[in-house]
């Protein structure tokens, strides 16, 4: 048996189609997905070798600390989590999402979030600020006249590069500006300005770009630290009337964001100063908020791959990864696109809704109550 | 074997009216799966429209229907997805002439094992980019592409069906001149009939309701008439107008895909600054190479300790595409798949092709239609 079936690749926001070639059951490569309006077939590294993530280093059961992480039943793990949950005030209960979820997941999170009356709840996913939404289209890019890019796009989002060398080759202006000597996407711009810092682009930026810039200009912003010099280059900028081009960081960061509260690192510590028991769904927390992590009585992580939070955790939930589920992302330029459920997730692990779903049940609530589909735990669903 | 020409149709109603021309391929491979002959039938599949072909592996006759009809919006390759993924299985497969080259190339190399392998050849005159379709019966034909029923290319011209019945048509040299039409790799292309196949079949030189097959091999001779003998097709012999026609329509396609070589490998080739230029935005995601069918190596030597350069913002053009070339240009048969990979539109295939084309010259050896090895060629990663 082989199949090859379409999807997006969920290595970034950009939302490039990529086929997925299944052979008995399991996914062993892609293949390009030509007729796919972003990247007509073309990926980068990560888009091609997306397959692994399908097979790489997966959770396939629950695991419960005790002596260590062990395996353990559904049952077990759920139980575990819904006494836990409910022996603390809900205020001191926190969930933490990553961007790379499906939208009807976000909506199902927020829903749970609500019933059981939990405000601590946001998903931490770069650094673009939650207004900035009124943004470019790969084809307002193209045919810009000028395109100021900040940060190295060609490098770090080829297929976003790409239209960046399309609009070259149509005649258009590329400057660059980044902290480096040098970078990919200077050394192919008409000019390249290296600052100071982030923060310092707006004080460093000379007049003779900013003259360029007006409505027939894009302006790519990428890999900034913080959200503060987001805001502010953003706004800075966007008053040229040039076409704002945030590149957001993962495959639905900007789902996330018209769902779910966006949190800064910042927000992140405070949300972590402020509970005891924290819901970690798809972040690798522990990557880089360790600390924080420590001061907290319980940990819940839930998510596809073993991770650092995983071996920090005290109850670990196996999840899905994105092509053992249906719905839908929304890329970079809010192109909403949709997926589908292409194979079936490994070992004991499950759908994601069906996992927020069961704990809901669990802590005493209805599954239609919270507006989930209770199809999603019927006895039809995988197990 | 001698070559010799037959008309053929499905039997199977169904089939000789989703089939094109009769339905003659899906016929063939209906008999093959129904006789146990192959484990799998490997052809495309119409996707969500007719500009997304997808390659499908049908294993029960009864799916076959379901890959009747051609698709001229989808520049798939099947040498790699078969060398990579299905060398357990007995295949037939639907090949166009880069498909046949670039498993035969394989087949030499001892990745593809022929004797599991029925190569059913479709006549080709080039595929379009979907994409690029799109765009251009937006253009040219003032048409919402997703109007459009079903395309076809017949007399020099790109032709559309809508929902209603009616047809609109537009001269492909018009379509080309304006950078559409088909892929510019299909263009420079001079293999219209595959004849590296057992069979190659098409509409040229064929009645309405009937496939023009030229038989190639004796596996493609026996093939025909068993499944003739069993019911799955019927056969006429040709006219000798028909022959006639069908030379001329080749010939012409040649004579127009050597105008193009010309044209993009001399006349429009990129000098040395805008290579300079191209090989700067190389980000080395190896595109090209996964997209190759003839880079089969298992242990890739760009890979290897000696050509790290990780530090470069960009790949030395000589240890990377340099390397590449030398392995695998002698035997690049232009299917153009790195060119239509590469996230960063390096015209890869230009240079690819013009190697080969300088290599044939010198050695006579055309890659995918020749029999023998390459000269010089080492085994050492077989």
């Amino acid at each position: 048996m082989m199949k090859v079936a379409h999807t997006i690749c969920p290595s970034c926001s950009i939302g490039c189609g990529v086929n997925l070639i299944i052979k008995d059951n399991e996914a062993v490569g892609t293949y390009p997905y030509k007729s796919h309006p972003i990247n007509e077939g073309k990926t980068c590294k990560k888009g091609r070798d997306c397959f692994k993530i399908v097979t790489e280093n997966r959770l396939k059961e629950p695991l419960i600390r005790r002596n260590g992480l062990n395996q353990s039943s559904w049952e077990d793990a759920l139980d575990t989590i819904a006494s836990q949950m409910k022996s603390y005030p809900s205020q001191e209960i926190g969930i933490v999402v990553s961007g790379d979820y499906t939208n009807q997941e976000y909506e199902t999170m927020k829903r749970f979030a609500e019933a059981i009356g939990v405000g601590n709840i946001g998903c931490h996913t770069g650094s673009v600020p939650s207004e900035a939404l009124e943004t470019a289209t790969l084809y307002d890019m193209e045919n810009s006249d000028f395109i100021l890019i900040i940060g190295d796009v060609l490098k770090e989002y080829p297929l976003l590069g790409r239209r960046i060398i399309l609009a070259k080759e149509n005649g258009a202006e590329i400057c660059t500006v980044d902290t480096p000597d040098k970078t990919l996407t200077g050394i192919n711009s008409h000019r390249y300005l290296q600052v100071e810092s982030a923060s310092t682009i707006i004080d460093e930026i000379n007049h003779n770009i900013l003259k360029k810039l007006n409505p027939n200009s894009t302006v790519i912003i990428n890999n900034l630290k913080s959200e503060k010099d987001f805001e502010k280059i953003l706004n800075f900028f966007g008053q040229s009337g040039a076409k704002m081009f945030p590149v957001f960081q993962d495959c639905n960061s900007r789902g996330a964001m018209n769902i779910l509260p966006v949190l800064s690192e910042d927000d992140l510590r405070d949300l972590m100063e402020k509970v005891k028991i924290l819901y970690v769904i798809g972040d690798d927390l522990a990557s880089y908020m360790e600390e924080s992590l420590k001061k907290l009585d319980f940990i819940i992580s839930q998510g596809c791959l073993v991770n650092e939070t995983t071996l920090i955790s005290d109850v670990v939930l196996p999840g899905s990864c994105w092509a053992e589920k249906t719905g839908s992302f929304t890329s970079t330029t809010g192109k909403m696109q949709n997926i589908s459920k292409i194979t079936e997730p490994p070992g004991d692990a499950l759908d994601d809704q069906i996992i927020i779903t069961k704990i809901a049940e669990k802590m005493g609530w209805e599954p239609e109550k919270l507006g989930l589909d209770p199809e999603k735990t019927g006895p039809d669903s995988k197990r | 074997m001698e070559s010799q020409f037959l008309l053929a149709k499905a039997k199977d109603e169904e089939i000789a009216t989703k089939g094109e021309c009769g339905g003659a391929v899906s016929a063939l491979f209906k008999y093959l799966l129904d006789q146990d002959l192959v484990d799998g039938v490997l052809t495309l599949t119409r996707g969500e429209d007719i500009y997304d072909g997808i390659p499908i592996l049908v294993e029960d006759s009864k799916d076959i229907i379901s890959t009747c009809g051609s698709l001229h919006c989808a520049p798939t390759m099947f040498g790699d997805l078969i060398s990579k993924y299905l060398t357990d299985m007995r295949l037939a497969v639907s090949v166009k002439p880069c498909d046949a080259m670039a498993i035969n190339e394989l087949i030499k190399r001892h990745q593809i094992n022929e004797d599991n392998l029925y190569k059913i050849g479709l006549n080709c005159g080039g595929a379009v980019m979907p994409i690029s379709a799109q765009k251009m019966i937006e253009m040219f034909y003032d048409v919402d592409p997703s109007e459009v029923v079903k395309e076809e290319i017949d007399k020099g011209k790109f032709i559309i069906e809508l929902e209603d019945g009616t047809h609109k048509s537009v001269e492909i040299d018009e379509l080309e001149e304006k950078g559409f039409g088909r892929r510019i790799n299909c263009q420079r292309c001079e293999l219209k009939i595959p004849r590296n196949a057992d069979l190659a079949c098409g509409n040229w030189g064929a009645e309405p309701g009937w496939t023009f097959i030229e038989v190639v091999t004796e596996k493609g001779a026996k093939l025909l008439n068993d499944a003739k003998k069993g019911g799955y097709i019927e056969v006429k012999t040709p006219s000798q107008k028909a022959i006639t026609i069908r030379g001329k329509i080749e010939n012409a396609m040649i004579k127009l895909a050597q105008k193009y070589q010309e044209k993009y490998l001399e006349e429009n080739y990129p000098d040395i600054e805008n290579w300079d230029e191209y090989w700067n935005r190389c980000i080395k995601c190896y595109a090209c190479r996964d997209a190759c069918s003839l880079c089969f190596c298992k242990e890739c030597d760009l890979e290897k300790e000696f050509y790290n350069d990780e530090d470069a913002i960009v790949p030395d053009p000589l240890t990377f595409q340099g390397v590449r070339m030398s392995h695998v240009c002698f035997s690049c048969v232009n299917c153009g798949q790195c060119e239509d990979v590469c996230p960063m539109e390096i015209p890869l295939a230009h240079i690819f092709h013009r190697m080969q084309k300088k290599y044939r010259d010198k050695t006579g050896f055309i890659a995918g239609v020749s029999e023998e090895l390459p000269p010089l060629y080492s085994p050492e990663k077989e």
